[in-house]
């Protein structure tokens, strides 16, 4: 791009063309007041802060939507420009009611800064005094009408970042505000209560439950770290204060995983389970006591160096560093009986690779970046927007910015089937029919010439007829066709699949897909999302058991001792809680009281993700760390201390 | 040199600018030695005399704040406003987004713990104005201190620019309106 120089306040300024005289400004560390300017977003040039004076110009004009150019002489101050300026703020004033000494914002409110900046210490005008409401229906987020300037960048948040579009401006004129869907209270609209929009809100109008009055930000310490509660990973800053969470941000949420979900904002804040504070003993009476460290673990060396079988058991929500102490525990043990909880989707996805090509291994999977740029996205028995909403945010923006088509497939509506292209429901326990029958449509239609020889991938669909396919599935053919040319049509397609698909245990269902992946693109683009936070480090590890899950084993009683790394994940699994019935002496190490250690010979503690340093890895073969935000209640080992202590005290 | 005349009012407002200005420490007594008060809540005079500087605390809000404010400003040459409820309307202005008529029902009949409660009549209540205002909005206002309350340190800029025969406006670093 070619460079422009402008001069900005008598001083010569460069610029790139496209650029805006806001960016320029930027660039050159020229102060300009905004306000509706948030980095990343479109700029609209709705508070007209920005406003500035440019030689040969009628009006002044928004910095922040005027485009620069070659040779433009601008001003940013004037005694006139600064008259202006106080002027606007006095009208946001008295537009609504905005009374900084009862707002929870007070302190951190760009509004009042400004204020403060301009020395506007009265309005001169006649207060309106509006009704607005207050709209606390959303379970994290309120909306509070009377501090809103209309900014609108809780809007283009929602719609650029987010990609859910939840909010909008409703009515006209003075009536003008800011409303979820067809205004309906925020709780009961389609908003995923990410939080991105009261992250973005320069006043008070859009605030988190859980934050407010807990604390300014000034008054607060804040750490980088990463969210570790999915396999997204995305970068997090928490302000912390007295030892507490009072708010998870986002460093910058126009970078790629630095938007915020739900889970990732309020989850550690909404935090109130019972935890494990102290190593428990289970006493004579059958009950779990407190005991120390050392009390605990020369049970346990007592117990497992008397027992031939022990088997180990990690959930994938443990640090990189924990798991890796567990496979060394096991492997001091001699027991070959390790295994994670997502063990079974861990050997679907890997064989199903090694059954595609037996020497790609899990990096063969595509990155989540990947999802953005995208121009056909085939989402297949997932439902990312619950279970990885960064995910269905990453694919409702490629939706609605790329205008990337996507296909679902899937029996249930989800929030990506009113976007669709194309919906296909296959009936229970037909996915894999269906996933057939789409890749035959896809040969049907034909593949460019360019896309060079496919009939290595081709063999799993060759024999499906898309016409009774149809028929048996009780899909519309049309659907499947049309789904089949968007597909071979597409240069850059991605193929997402989770829980739907993995459930079936079904290696050679994941090969399917990756067949179909193959069919259109030289590179099969391929994205399995995997159940916690750091699946992927612990599937690495080698924890999943190649040869079948251990859980079974256990239930057969083929193993006398359990060591079960919970760490902190909370999900409570039947499975799990009837697969220790079978062993004799259980060790479970987790941050809180559950099913799991109710039935636990020794229980262990365990930091949460919040309270320690650790690494994970992203579903998508990223390494990432975390860094304590917080302290833990009590004196607790990190939990690959712990587990080394454990094997230091086995004789062996 | 003769002591600048002074005098206060309390309005609408919960009397913490009044407690701010007793808080600029050891300053006040180089307050005492140039200025009188004529009039203040302080010091309990309910009578007008004419004086230098007119100080109001408070929005306004009844008839009897409209009849001192009004007063306060025919019988002073500077009137300064403090705190946030006489620059903006503050704290008591949050009725402003009800009609008078709820607002009272809800104060006298509709609280939890009013038994058989009554909307007042009588005519030594002062009525309610249909709004709160700020002071600006009744009177000329000379020059401001916001905050809830003002910090000390603006109450003593204030006085301070004053005393030296300039008209102050409260710079950025310490003016707040919380």
């Amino acid at each position: 791009m070619s460079e422009i120089t402008l001069n900005i306040n008598g001083k010569q300024c460069k610029g790139k063309q496209g650029d805006s005289v806001l960016d320029v400004c930027v660039a050159n560390s020229i102060d300009l007041p905004t306000l509706c300017h948030y980095k990343g977003l479109t700029d609209v040039g709705a508070c007209r802060m920005c406003l500035v004076e440019i030689e040969k110009e009628r009006n002044f004009v928004p910095a922040c939507t005027h485009p620069a150019s070659d040779g433009q002489v601008v001003k940013t101050s004037s005694e006139k420009l600064e008259k202006y300026r106080r002027l606007i703020l006095e009208l946001m004033f008295t537009e609504r009611n905005h009374l900084c000494a009862y707002c929870v914002d007070s302190g951190d409110c760009e509004l009042q800064s400004l204020a403060y900046k301009y020395q506007m210490d009265n309005a001169r005008y006649q207060y309106a005094w509006p009704t607005q409401v207050t709209d606390s229906s959303n379970p994290f987020i309120v909306m509070d009408h009377n501090r809103c300037i209309l900014c609108g960048r809780c809007i283009r948040t929602c719609d650029e970042i987010t990609g859910a579009h939840a909010l909008d401006f409703g009515k006209r004129g003075w009536k003008t505000n800011v409303c979820a869907d067809i205004n309906q209270p925020l709780g009961e609209s389609s908003c995923i209560s990410c939080g991105g929009c009261f992250q973005a809100c320069p006043t008070g109008a859009i605030f988190s439950k859980a934050s407010a009055y807990r604390g300014k930000p000034v008054e607060c310490t804040t750490v980088e770290s990463t969210c570790a509660i999915c396999g997204v990973g995305c970068d997090i800053k928490a302000l912390v204060k007295n030892n507490r969470l009072v708010r998870i941000d986002s460093p910058d949420m126009t970078k790629p995983r630095g938007l915020l979900c739900e889970m990732g904002r309020f989850e550690p804040l909404y935090d109130s389970a019972e935890r494990v504070t102290t190593p428990l003993n289970r006493n004579s009476k059958g009950q779990l006591a407190s005991c120390s460290y050392e009390e605990a673990f020369e049970i346990i060396a007592k117990k497992f160096g008397a027992s031939d079988s022990v088997a180990g058991l990690a959930s994938g929500k443990a640090s990189s560093e924990a798991l890796k102490a567990l496979a060394d525990l096991m492997d001091k043990l001699g027991s070959k009986l390790v295994d994670t909880l997502d063990g079974d989707d861990c050997r679907t996805v890997s064989q199903g690779i090694a059954r595609f090509d037996s020497k790609a291994g899990l990096d063969m999977e595509a990155k989540l970046e990947d999802i953005l740029t995208a121009d056909c996205i085939v989402v297949i028995g997932a439902h990312p927007t619950k279970s990885h909403p960064v995910i269905g945010s990453y694919i409702m923006r490629a939706a609605s910015k790329n205008k990337a088509q996507l296909i679902v497939l899937d029996p249930l509506r989800n929030p990506f089937t009113f976007r669709a292209s194309v919906w296909l429901k296959p009936p229970e326990g037909k996915k894999e029919l269906t996933v057939k029958a789409l890749g035959k449509a896809i040969l049907d239609h034909g593949l460019p010439k360019a896309a060079g020889d496919k009939s290595k991938f081709s063999a799993d669909f060759k024999e499906v007829d898309v016409k009774k396919a149809g028929k048996d599935l009780g899909i519309d053919v049309h659907d499947i066709t049309r789904a089949g040319q968007l597909l071979a049509e597409s240069k850059n397609s991605i193929i997402i699949y989770g829980s739907g698909i993995l459930e079936y245990k079904d290696a050679d269902l994941v090969a399917t897909i990756l067949n179909l992946a193959a069919l259109t693109s030289e590179k099969p683009s391929v994205i399995s999302l995997k159940r916690y936070g750091n699946s992927r480090g612990a599937w690495q590890l080698g924890l999943g058991n190649p040869r079948g899950p251990v859980a079974s084993d256990l239930a057969k009683g083929k193993a006398k001792g359990l060591y079960l790394l919970l760490a902190d994940d909370l999900t409570e699994s039947q499975a799990l809680t009837d697969s220790i019935k079978g062993v004799e002496f259980t060790v479970v190490q987790a941050s809180y009281l559950s099913p799991a250690t109710a039935k636990a010979d020794i229980v262990l503690p365990s930091l949460l993700w919040t309270e320690s340093k650790g690494s994970y890895t992203t579903l998508d073969g990223i390494n990432k760390k975390t860094s304590p935000l917080v302290k833990a209640p009590a004196d607790i080992k990190t939990d690959a201390d712990t587990l080394k202590e454990v094997a230091r005290h086995l004789k062996k | 040199m003769a002591k600048v005349k002074v005098a206060t009012v309390w309005l609408e407002a919960c009397s913490g600018c009044h407690m701010s200005f007793l808080d600029i420490d050891e300053f006040i007594i180089d307050v005492s030695k140039l200025v009188e008060f004529r009039r203040s809540p302080i010091t309990d005079i309910k009578t007008f005399t004419p004086v230098d500087v007119g100080i109001v605390e408070g929005s306004v809000g009844n008839e009897e704040e409209k009849e001192i404010i009004e007063e306060l400003r025919h019988n002073c040459k500077i009137l300064m406003a403090w705190g946030d409820c006489a620059c903006f309307g503050g704290v008591c202005a949050m009725r402003n987004t009800f009609n008078k008529e709820d607002v009272l029902r809800r104060a006298y009949i509709e609280t939890p713990s009013t038994y058989n409660g009554k909307i007042p009549v009588s005519p030594g209540v002062p009525a309610l104005l249909d709004k709160v205002y700020p002071a600006n909005q009744i009177v000329k206002v000379d020059c401001y201190v916001p905050g809830c309350p003002p910090e000390p340190e603006a109450i003593k800029y204030g006085l301070t620019e004053l005393l030296a025969g300039r008209i102050p406006v409260v710079p950025s670093n310490i003016m707040r309106f919380d």
